[in-house]
């Protein structure tokens, strides 16, 4: 495979990987919570969009429009249920909680769906293009289309609508914001819900080039997890390259070095990003208050 | 403590260990099977209460230093023929000098990315069992032949048993005479500011590289001995799974207790196994469990018992220990307690 080939491939795994990335980032400024079921609310909106496309037989869009509902409001529904109450005790307790749900979807997952594999057609049925020396298939232009045009809209969002703001001003200061009036409450709904509906948006993405699975997930999130550390974890911008970044490295270690070292190219970018430049990409150092 | 409490001591321990012994009259080769297990995630749970709970480092490595304290014992019984009384402490040490040097992130990074990193650790030593397939034989795994005594074989789950529940009982021990000294002390105080530990004169990353080492060390010995119960080790034993069974007995038994250890490798070794043939039903209540228990216990199992007196609470400083006194600061803050005068924990 040509460099080309494996650049604009990488690019299209790492759009889904930024998305991933940018819900995990998006959940975290806000609340501080790592979102350890993230995985699976790309697993639900894969899966609803796959029983409303392939099983119902909606038409594309409706189909579409239908699994990013599902996914925010399952986001909305966990903080709402769980993490609100708990947001001040330990990490541990924390990330326990967000498992417990991410096993608790998957198992419901297995009911209906079992331990069968499925697959879920691409959004555009078009051949694969030629682009300057690379073969592309329209699937991969259209991830990173919309992965770009999901940050750039979330971007804007956060400068120019009241409710952006609002978010903006709850992830700097929860207190600060609390007392200007911001309904705190409020934008914690909408943060996971937003979050959760860019993940529903990456399974549907990621259903023609991965399978469908009660599974899927952790894979999913294991490089979210890189892709976000690598941008810092704390900044949008850092969440969208990381994502793309991580996703061009597998693709070149892959092609160029083994397979086997492109199963751990996450890991190993988790460890050797937090042992060379802990704050990421785009993060700022953090400063320690007494 | 009062004569009576000192009359009635030796008597409690002398039950519950006559208790103990009788376990495997009571069992057929599947429940000593699952018994076994217990011992094995007390050893686990309590080696990474030790780090999680006490020391408060969040970090995820505890099933890769079990695997690691498996995969020797596996390679130096089977392959080289060592007897248990050799391999189940060189897992123990060998781990922990893995694990002391796995407190150099900690060092530098605390809370999420300290557990991102020990997470990617972890994942990456499950990817080592699987393809350096001259020492680990790959994703065939090892067999573990059955430790033997002067001839004494422990085969078969009955007779195992003897050897676990003393590795299970000395290990307990161990753990509460460390957690009692000055060491175990200062894990407390590094969880609760390391600023007032450094005020306090103590040396933050001597002891957390103590810490993680101690942690290692009760996740290796615990390797060694899952590796006896089950008798073959296969790298996907220590994935992600095995940390969230991990991390869920911790706190769901109850952090920063051994107790609460005890009771939740109890909890969660034997309920899972009620609904073995249903996987779905099976996470669905395990998740619903681990969801329930957090959110309305956040101290866990002991933590509940102990409120409401079923429980002693734990001490690891002995003499008068004053009422608690309810401190102001909100938040995360809100269980510091007085340093010096005794520090409780429930």
């Amino acid at each position: 495979m040509g460099f080309m080939t494996l650049l604009t491939a990488g690019l299209a795994h790492g759009g889904l990987y930024a998305l991933v990335a940018l819900g995990l980032v998006l959940i975290y400024k806000t609340q501080g919570i790592v979102n350890w079921a993230h995985g699976e609310l790309l697993m639900v909106g894969a899966f609803s969009g796959y029983t409303a496309f392939v099983l119902v037989g909606l038409p594309y869009p409706l189909a579409f429009l239908i699994a990013v509902l599902a996914g925010a409001l399952l986001g909305a529904v966990m903080e709402r249920v769980a993490f609100r109450g708990i947001v001040h005790e330990h990490h541990a307790t924390l990330a326990l909680v967000a498992i417990g749900f991410s096993v608790i979807i998957k198992g419901l997952a297995r009911i209906p769906f079992g331990a069968d594999v499925y697959t879920l057609p691409p959004a555009v049925d078009a051949g694969p293009l030629r682009f300057a020396g690379a073969i592309v298939t329209a699937q991969s232009v259209l991830t990173i289309t919309i992965s770009v045009g999901i940050a750039l809209m979330l971007l804007a969002i956060f400068r120019y609508t009241r409710t952006g703001r609002q978010m903006q001003a709850t992830q700097q200061n929860l207190n600060g914001a609390r007392i200007v009036g911001v309904n705190t409450g409020r934008i914690f709904s909408i943060t996971w819900a937003l979050a959760a509906a860019v993940g529903a948006v990456a399974g549907l993405l990621a259903g023609p080039t991965s399978l469908l699975y009660p599974d899927m997930g952790s894979e999913f999130l294991l490089k979210g997890f890189a892709a976000a550390v690598l941008g810092g974890f704390y900044s949008v911008t850092g969440a969208i390259v990381g994502g793309l970044l991580v996703g061009v490295i597998e693709m070149l270690i892959g092609g160029y070095i083994s397979t086997a070292f492109q199963q751990v190219s996450p890991f190993l970018i988790i460890i050797i990003v937090l042992f060379v430049r802990p704050h990421g990409l785009f993060g700022r150092r953090p400063v320690e208050r007494v | 403590m009062d004569r009576t409490a000192i009359m009635k001591k030796p008597l409690i321990y002398g039950g519950l260990a006559a208790a103990l012994l009788a376990v495997p009259l009571l069992t057929n080769g599947y429940t000593q099977y699952v018994v076994n297990l217990v011992t094995v995630y007390v050893v686990l749970g309590v080696g990474l209460n030790i780090l999680l709970g006490y020391a408060g480092q969040f970090a995820f490595a505890n099933a890769a230093f079990m695997g690691i304290g498996a995969y020797i014992t596996a390679i130096l019984s089977s392959q080289l023929g060592l007897p248990f009384w050799v391999c189940i402490p060189a897992a123990g040490v060998v781990t922990a000098l893995i694990g002391t040097a796995c407190a150099v992130p900690a060092m530098r990074m605390a809370s999420i990315y300290l557990a991102l990193v020990t997470f990617a650790f972890a994942e990456l030593m499950v990817w080592v069992f699987i393809n350096w397939k001259g020492v680990t034989n790959g994703s065939n795994g090892i067999g573990v032949s059955a430790p033997d005594l002067f001839g004494y074989v422990f085969r078969g789950d009955q007779r195992l048993y003897y050897l676990l529940l003393p590795c299970c009982l000395t290990m307990l021990w161990l753990a509460s005479r460390i957690l009692k000294s000055y060491i175990g002390r200062s894990f407390v105080i590094i969880r609760e500011s390391e600023i007032v530990a450094r005020c306090n004169g103590i040396d933050v990353s001597r002891t957390k590289m103590i810490a993680f080492g101690l942690s290692a060390f009760f996740g290796g010995v615990g390797g060694a001995l899952f590796a006896y119960t089950v008798g073959l080790v296969l790298p996907q034993s220590f994935g992600l799974f095995q940390l969230v069974i991990h991390i869920a007995i911790v706190v769901l038994g109850g952090m920063a207790s051994l107790a609460g250890a005890i009771i939740g490798a109890l909890l969660l070794t034997t309920l899972p196994e009620f609904l073995r043939d249903f996987q779905s039903l099976q996470e669905v209540m395990f998740g619903t469990a681990l969801v329930i228990v957090a959110i309305f216990m956040p101290r866990g199992i002991a933590g509940a018992l102990t409120r409401f007196g079923i429980l002693p609470r734990e001490m690891l400083v002995r003499g008068i220990v004053r009422e608690r006194r309810p401190v102001a600061t909100p938040g995360r803050d809100q269980d510091l307690e007085p340093i010096g005068v005794g520090v409780t924990h429930d």
